[in-house]
């Protein structure tokens, strides 16, 4: 069932769930076995599936800080094709600069993918659909987003571990802002800041909500992220069936509090689990590796007073 | 290598892949889209003194005045129902062809119209109590465009109502279009970046400098090229032609060239370097970047502007 069809369903239905954390030193080791050993532990439905990779493209990155690194997308579409997937997509819209093609350059993803073709969806230029927001958290009341998105059988968030200047932290739920046409929307997709960043963030997911987590914690950005912050090694990968307990497990790591971050405390209820009681945790422990981020002063009231 | 030659067969192209209701879409074989149509037909236009073009333009015109809304607007993809930021490239487009004067009047009327919020007296009061004033430290009377009505002021749309003013019948223009205008150019020059060029709009975020990109530095200064001298024209030249070398992907360097020489700064490597990329790549990038690059091989497009014999002293 592709994207278009699904119903959404308020956490309190949801059963408990996953997160796996794995510990991975930096992008140069086997990550095609890691992480297709990592997916396999959901016992995803993928055989025949076409499988949306979601990264988080921004900007021209020289120093490979702000986009999810190209080893970990390349080792995720091929552990996706080796689990079955008939097709697996790499689709982003960048928000900030429309040359998606000067990123994708700048980040060197065809070195360690080959030729994309077709298999890359620049999601900024896609044809469009209207998809009405039955959530309503927004003022925005529809969308229209890429067909590209709605048409896939798996949407598989893949963010970068970062602080946000607007938002607090920007994961897997942040992470689906771009999926929101500029063609449409602009660079930036400013519409969205007029709605209200948080309550965006929550009508979005309600929209297309991700079946998947892949959170690229090996390198991070603290500080004055999602652009001009500073570089953080936090030495994990995380991946999960909730991107709401993907992203609260990510906070927890970067010692902050999820509950104090505006949209992950609505999307508790709304999208998936918040509370560490309905998330079983899987591989690491968070206090293993725990590596507190550094936030703007804005946001010193998510940072956990153990940790200060 | 014959640059003309090579801006003919990206015409070709370019006249192969128009769908049957005379629009493009972003990419072959797609269903047709306002900006796609804006730049494939500006480039068939520069393409077509041997008439051959002739068909192809007039379809693309139908298909760009049959998708302009009642209140003047366009949007970005037919089946939407707000104008935005597309409106100014088909006004530009279209001013430049005869038999349009009401559809073009009536979007002029709509940009005339369209006021970003973020510099409204209202919301200018309400900030000054806030915290967040001291974000963005950009002067926040200008008032330019936003990508969407009543959002904010970004370069690029701001750019773009520039250009189609610049295009418009000035005899026509609304009343209220030079003061629009001198507030726009004020946007332009407040928003650049402290090393020259300009972002989308932040040049500065929490008291860091925002990095400049090149297609929002070319936009705005091709906007700008008839105004006099100034100080962030040339700071944002001299940092355009140094990105010009590590500019890596055909879209913006074409549209970098195509500025560069509106301002008599001619790259020899410029044709060379576009022709190297193939049709096959430019088409992958999309439909508009083929036609910004076919747009950049031909030495006799007029739009978006080649001034002859006014360039602007280094």
């Amino acid at each position: 069932m592709n994207l278009r069809n699904r119903r959404l369903i308020p956490s309190f239905q949801r059963p408990p769930s996953r997160v796996l954390i794995r510990r991975v030193a930096d992008y140069q080791r086997d990550l095609e076995v890691l992480i297709g050993e990592s997916i396999m532990e959901f016992r995803l439905t993928i055989q025949g599936k076409t499988v949306l990779l979601k990264p988080n493209l921004v900007g021209l990155d020289p120093l490979g800080v702000m986009n999810t690194h190209p080893a970990v997308i390349s080792a995720a579409r091929t552990s996706f094709l080796r689990l079955g997937a008939a097709r697996v997509l790499i689709g982003d819209g960048p928000a900030m600069d429309r040359d998606t093609h000067a990123i994708l350059e700048s980040v060197r993803l065809r070195e360690f993918t080959g030729k994309l073709g077709a298999d890359f969806c620049d999601l900024n230029l896609d044809d469009v659909e209207r998809v009405i927001l039955e959530t309503r958290a927004s003022k925005l009341k529809e969308l229209y987003l890429p067909k590209t998105v709605l048409g896939a059988d798996l949407l598989v968030s893949m963010p970068k571990l970062k602080t946000h200047h607007w938002a607090g932290v920007t994961l897997s739920l942040k992470n689906m802002f771009g999926i929101v046409p500029g063609s449409c929307y602009g660079w930036p997709k400013n519409i969205l800041h007029w709605a209200g960043i948080d309550r965006s963030i929550l009508d979005i997911n309600a929209a297309a909500r991700p079946d998947f987590a892949i959170v690229d914690g090996i390198l991070g950005m603290e500080g004055n992220g999602p652009i001009q912050g500073t570089r953080k090694a936090a030495g994990v990968l995380l991946f999960s069936d909730d991107p709401v307990a993907a992203d609260a497990t990510a906070c927890r790591i970067m010692g902050l509090l999820p509950e104090k971050v505006a949209y992950l405390a609505r999307a508790g209820t709304m999208l998936g689990h918040l509370d560490p009681q309905k998330i079983q945790q899987l591989g690491e422990t968070v206090e293993s590796v725990r590596t507190p981020f550094a936030v703007l002063p804005e946001f010193r009231r998510l940072v956990e007073e153990a940790v200060e | 290598m014959d640059a003309g030659l090579c801006a003919e067969k990206c015409a070709d192209v370019l006249q192969e892949k128009q769908n049957s209701d005379g629009g493009w879409g972003y990419h072959e074989e797609t269903p047709s889209r306002v900006e796609p149509t804006c730049w494939a037909v500006s480039a068939l236009t520069a393409a077509g003194e041997c008439g051959k073009r002739s068909g192809a333009i007039t379809n693309a015109r139908h298909y760009l005045l049959a998708n302009q809304k009642k209140e003047g607007f366009w949007t970005a993809s037919p089946e939407m129902k707000t104008g935005n930021w597309v409106t100014s490239l088909v006004c530009a487009v279209l001013s430049q062809q005869a038999g349009t004067e009401s559809p073009t009047l009536a979007a002029m009327e709509w940009l005339c119209g369209d006021y970003p919020l973020d510099s409204s007296p209202l919301l200018r009061f309400l900030r000054s109590f806030s915290k967040a004033k001291d974000i963005s430290q950009h002067e926040n009377t200008y008032r330019g465009w936003g990508w969407t009505p009543r959002t904010s002021s970004w370069v690029e749309p701001t750019a773009f109502a520039l250009l189609a003013m610049q295009e418009f019948d000035q005899k026509r223009l609304p009343s209220v279009a030079a003061r629009r205008q001198k507030s726009a150019v004020g946007l332009l020059y407040d928003r650049r970046c402290p090393d020259g060029g300009w972002n989308c709009g932040n040049p500065r975020v929490y008291g860091v400098a925002g990095e400049a990109l090149v297609l929002p530095t070319a936009w705005a200064l091709i906007s700008l090229r008839n105004l006099p001298k100034h100080e962030s024209k040339s700071l944002s030249l001299a940092w355009l032609e140094k990105q010009m070398p590590k500019i890596q992907s055909p879209g913006s360097l074409a549209v970098a060239g195509m500025c560069l020489e509106t301002y008599g700064k001619e790259s020899t490597q410029l044709k060379s370097r576009l022709h190297d990329y193939g049709v096959e790549t430019l088409l992958e990038d999309g439909i508009h970047v083929l036609a910004w690059v076919c747009l950049a091989m031909n030495p006799g497009r007029r739009w978006p502007a080649r001034i002859e014999g006014r360039h602007e002293p280094s």
